[in-house]
């Protein structure tokens, strides 16, 4: 902090980080219920703090770390195909957060399916949306949807294809339907053109699209699929 | 709940889609209400979702644990019918918060009332500060 | 229908769940490589089985923990509980209109015990 402050007395304040200067309905919508919701007896102040802090510090990075190391050490990959649940500790993910049981959605058994050169994984769960959000973070919007859930059980390759991701008659397409407590991440095959890339590197290019299935990792390509927004329902008023 | 929702076929018939009746509160809120797509851009804000977000998925955390008040599968299927019916056109997540609102207030959890009051009241407290 | 899931912390805290309820269920009827077909019974009211698998034939891929099931769970009832399998597919077996130009392709999912049936 002090370092900043010197730094802004030698060159002049930085302009402060853009805010949202306005309380917009929805996020007094999200107050007004949480607090009725406490006072109505449905939850507690604390344990709803301990949930949101949950969801703060979740992320893809973990996942991703676990399959770079596993590219990397093949004791390690044994261990996330054996017991993803050990493995997970190694990259700072212990899945019996926040409660000392695990969350009422992720539940405490990942699996990690393991992509070859003829087989291909992709994720869904067709009922819900379940992900395994301690180690993955939360679910892109898209995955939420029924036109993702309703057809990538059953026309995978036209979902693939969509996110720009072909594969082969012959290689196996292997669709995880994740129904139950399981949880799931793709460990995809390590590109090519990755020779001595480091654990950080690697990293990387595992992002949360080929950890779904979506996608496959390539040197280059860090950033997931950007899909079509909604349309502005209240475009913004002229000041 | 429909038998569709009862049978765990996410929901999408149109049968499904017409047992979301509105509710004034937060069909006024639809209507209204600035997303988070319109603010960030206006101001600026890089971050990709609102700062209520992780509140928001700490409320559907919390109340599916405990005593479970709303048990997670049920409000996600209603959740998939109001995205496909009175919620349609909302993005996300303002569609999951104006569902989560709708099923509580839906089972009398919460009522349109106290709701209405309260989000006044909230308005009127961080307006002032 | 809602349930009270505080008698859950004292069971699976330090544990986790499905961890919580291993050694609950008795021996697994089914292990890896068993062929099965998933029974179509009626849904009383809540259940994880999807209709897509109902009457498919399929291969027990492994047999993954002891749980309740679904169906009990959603009403509170978390004194049985069952070995579930993950069961996989042809997706040439589940979906008529699978394009025969990928026959390899195959669909995984979860059962528990009480689903399956020996073919």
């Amino acid at each position: 902090m002090s370092n900043d402050h010197d730094h802004d007395h030698a060159h002049g304040h930085r302009p402060p980080a853009p805010m949202v200067e306005e309380i917009s309905d929805f996020e007094a919508l999200e107050i007004a219920v949480r607090e009725l919701s406490i006072e109505k007896g449905l939850f507690t102040a604390e344990d709803h703090r301990r949930f949101t802090e949950f969801a703060e510090h979740i992320g893809p990075t973990p996942a991703a770390r676990m399959v770079a190391k596993a590219w990397l050490d093949p004791e390690y990959k044994k261990l996330c195909l054996t017991d993803a649940i050990k493995a997970s500790f190694a990259v700072g993910v212990d899945w019996l957060n926040p409660t000392g049981f695990g969350t009422p959605s992720d539940y405490t058994d990942l699996r990690v399916l393991e992509d070859t050169p003829t087989r291909h994984h992709v994720v869904v769960c067709t009922l819900c949306s379940c992900y395994p959000r301690p180690i993955l973070g939360f679910q892109p919007e898209w995955y939420r949807t029924p036109n993702y859930r309703r057809r990538l059980v059953r026309w995978p390759r036209q979902v693939l294809a969509e996110f720009g991701l072909s594969l082969p008659a012959e290689v196996e397409v292997r669709v995880e339907d994740s129904n139950q407590k399981c949880r799931f991440i793709v460990m995809p095959v390590r590109p090519a053109g990755t020779d001595g890339w480091t654990e950080d590197q690697l990293t990387e290019i595992v992002t949360r699209d080929c950890l779904i299935g979506v996608a496959l990792p390539k040197p280059g390509k860090t950033s997931n699929i950007k899909l079509p927004v909604h349309h502005a329902v209240n475009p913004a008023h002229p000041h | 709940m429909t038998d569709a929702a009862m049978k765990n076929a996410p929901a999408g018939s149109a049968a499904a889609a017409a047992n979301w009746s509105p509710i004034p509160l937060l069909e006024g809120i639809k209507e209204q209400g600035r997303v988070w797509g319109d603010l960030a851009g206006q101001y600026g804000v890089e971050n990709p979702d609102p700062p209520w977000k992780t509140s928001l998925e700490g409320m559907c955390d919390v109340l599916a644990e405990g005593q479970c008040a709303l048990p997670p599968l049920e409000r996600r299927w209603e959740e998939d019918e109001m995205s496909e019916s009175i919620y349609k056109d909302v993005p996300f997540p303002e569609r999951q918060l104006l569902a989560l609102a709708h099923s509580l207030i839906k089972r009398g959890l919460v009522s349109e009332g106290d709701l209405a009051n309260r989000i006044k009241q909230v308005h009127e407290r961080l307006t002032a500060a | 229908m809602s349930h009270d899931r505080t008698h859950h912390a004292h069971i699976a805290t330090g544990k986790g769940d499905p961890q919580c309820f291993k050694g609950t269920a008795g021996p697994a009827k089914f292990k890896a490589g068993d062929k099965v077909r998933i029974k179509n019974m009626p849904d009383i009211f809540y259940t994880r089985t999807m209709m897509y698998t109902r009457g498919a034939v399929g291969e027990v891929a492994v047999a993954t923990h002891e749980s309740p099931v679904p169906e009990d769970e959603a009403w509170g009832h978390v004194d049985k509980s069952e070995w579930f399998y993950i069961v996989r597919f042809r997706q040439q077996d589940l979906w008529p209109e699978y394009p025969v130009a990928f026959p390899n392709d195959t669909l995984q999912t979860e059962f528990s015990e009480r689903w399956l049936e020996a073919v």
